[in-house]
């Protein structure tokens, strides 16, 4: 199924195709924001196959990594951020 | 059971790859879709009490929770013996999947009609919210009805917006409709859920399969027949190739997804169903089906804002708890088609096997034969490129602008080497 990974972003790059750097479990990746182009620094936001698919709130983002951790898939936090 | 994702394969933009495998004399003998991005979580999920099960599976999917979060929901409830939904259950869960369907197309016209798109996208999250899923994971449906019926305000807005996006999409599907694809024609079979009339309907009780010919194989199975239906090839495999068990794993492929939807039967709401009949007589492509589907569904939501049940009235009814050591299935039409989660319950109520059943996994031979036949060249103006935008792989790649897919495409010769 399509998985979806919540990270935090730390630098946007605007152009045509606007990318943004982010956090996922202390790694930093460069990510497409074209299907986002109204996120923001700081937001978090769910990543699939190197796309911004959505903006998720603190708490959606913290719920999101706590599956991800229960089921011991990756080496990431339960918390967000 | 022990599993690790590589995070490379699952955060990777460039993660869309195609394996073309060439025969001793050097001709293309098989083409398929790398589906390593998209990993199996039923057998890690085996253990967990099964009321979280949803929850769970919808907190991990990138794109389309809410087809999760209703199919898993279904799947408990038949575990607590089906029971019958209130009309405002019904509704509200309607109007969350439906807006979910057009939240979930609008990336497509990003790079065309970007106005539409992101009109597409705010009512289709505008819906959701309405509904009582103002977030990306949704919190609507619990087992017996819904959370709460739609407030009148909510109603009203979508209202006063519903009329000028339905003039938008029509007009994205008949341009759509000028130009279609050229598609090789599929053996297979068409599946897809309907209602009691036979009607397409991405809630519906009941799935139906028709042949190639226009055929009928199945007219219409409730979801406690799943076991009897289709079976995986390639049990819990990323690309388990899924098959009609009445057909065998030879003559039994199907696809599942809008142009299923759209040869099922004939759409209930008049718009889209003249634009199907047009679509029909044109034998036409996947692009056109989901403009169509689109169509149907903001007709369907107008429909629903209408009905005084979607905000009066009860909105559950009382459920026994999930059956141990049983077997529930819950399924929904979603955007790209059919998702089914299967719950088997051990003697604690905890979950002894799942079965979560994507419509990318059950379109992968589909996809395979569009590339094969890409690859091939037997099918004249249709690309790799196409081939994934037309079968429509739950993956960002799939609403790329043409030309901007990055498809990495590996040749294999016979002996297994690159």
């Amino acid at each position: 199924m399509c998985v979806g990974i919540p990270a935090k972003i730390l630098q946007i790059t605007s152009g045509v195709l606007p990318m943004a750097r982010v956090s996922l479990n202390g790694e930093e990746l460069d990510c497409q924001l074209a299907y986002f182009p109204e996120a923001e620094v700081g937001d978090y936001v769910l990543i699939q196959n190197g796309f911004v698919m959505d903006v998720l709130d603190p708490q959606a983002a913290a719920d999101s990594l706590a599956a991800f951790a229960e089921l011991g898939v990756l080496n990431i936090p339960a918390e967000a951020g | 059971m022990t599993q690790r994702w590589v995070l490379d394969e699952i955060v990777d933009p460039f993660g869309a790859k195609v394996l073309v495998e060439r025969d001793a004399a050097g001709a293309v003998s098989s083409a398929r879709f790398d589906l390593a991005g998209l990993p199996r979580v039923d057998a890690l999920l085996a253990g967990q009490p099964v009321t979280g099960v949803p929850n769970l599976v919808e907190k991990l999917c990138g794109i389309c929770p809410a087809a999760h979060h209703l199919a898993g929901v279904r799947a408990l409830e038949a575990l607590a013996g089906s029971p019958e939904l209130t009309p405002t259950a019904k509704a509200v869960r309607a109007l969350l999947h439906y807006g979910s369907a057009l939240e979930t197309h609008a990336p497509r016209l990003i790079s065309t009609d970007r106005e539409t798109a992101l009109a597409m996208r705010r009512f289709g999250k505008a819906a959701m919210a309405a509904a009582g899923s103002p977030g990306h994971f949704p919190t609507t449906a619990i087992p017996g009805g819904v959370k709460a019926a739609v407030s009148a305000e909510a109603r009203d807005g979508l209202a006063g917006a519903a009329a000028d996006l339905l003039t938008q999409l029509v007009a994205v599907a008949v341009k759509q409709l000028q130009s279609p694809g050229t598609l090789p024609v599929y053996a297979g079979a068409d599946v897809a859920l309907v209602d009691l009339g036979a009607s397409p309907d991405l809630l519906g009780e009941r799935v139906r399969a028709v042949a190639a010919s226009g055929a009928t194989i199945l007219s219409g199975a409730s979801a406690s027949a799943w076991d009897g239906l289709v079976a995986e090839q390639y049990v819990g495999a990323p690309a388990p190739r899924p098959y009609l068990v009445a057909l065998g794993p030879d003559h039994g492929r199907y696809r599942v997804g809008p142009m299923a939807q759209l040869r099922v039967g004939e759409l209930a709401t008049p718009i889209a169903a003249g634009l199907q009949q047009d679509w029909l007589a044109q034998s036409g492509d996947a692009g056109g089906a989901r403009a169509i589907m689109t169509v149907h569904a903001v007709e369907a939501i107008i429909a629903l804002l209408a009905d005084p049940e979607l905000v009066n009235g009860e909105p559950t009814v009382e459920v026994g708890p999930c059956a141990p050591e049983s077997v529930g299935v819950g399924w929904v039409d979603g955007p790209r088609g059919l998702l089914v989660h299967r719950y088997q319950t051990g003697a604690e109520g905890q979950l002894t096997a799942a079965q979560i059943l994507t419509p990318t996994a059950q379109n992968e031979p589909w996809l395979a034969d569009l590339l094969l036949s890409a690859a091939t060249g037997s099918t004249a103006a249709l690309d790799l490129e196409d081939a994934v935008r037309e079968a429509d792989p739950c993956l960002p790649c799939s609403s790329a602008p043409v030309g901007g897919m990055g498809l990495q495409v590996d040749i294999v010769s016979a002996d297994g080497g690159y």
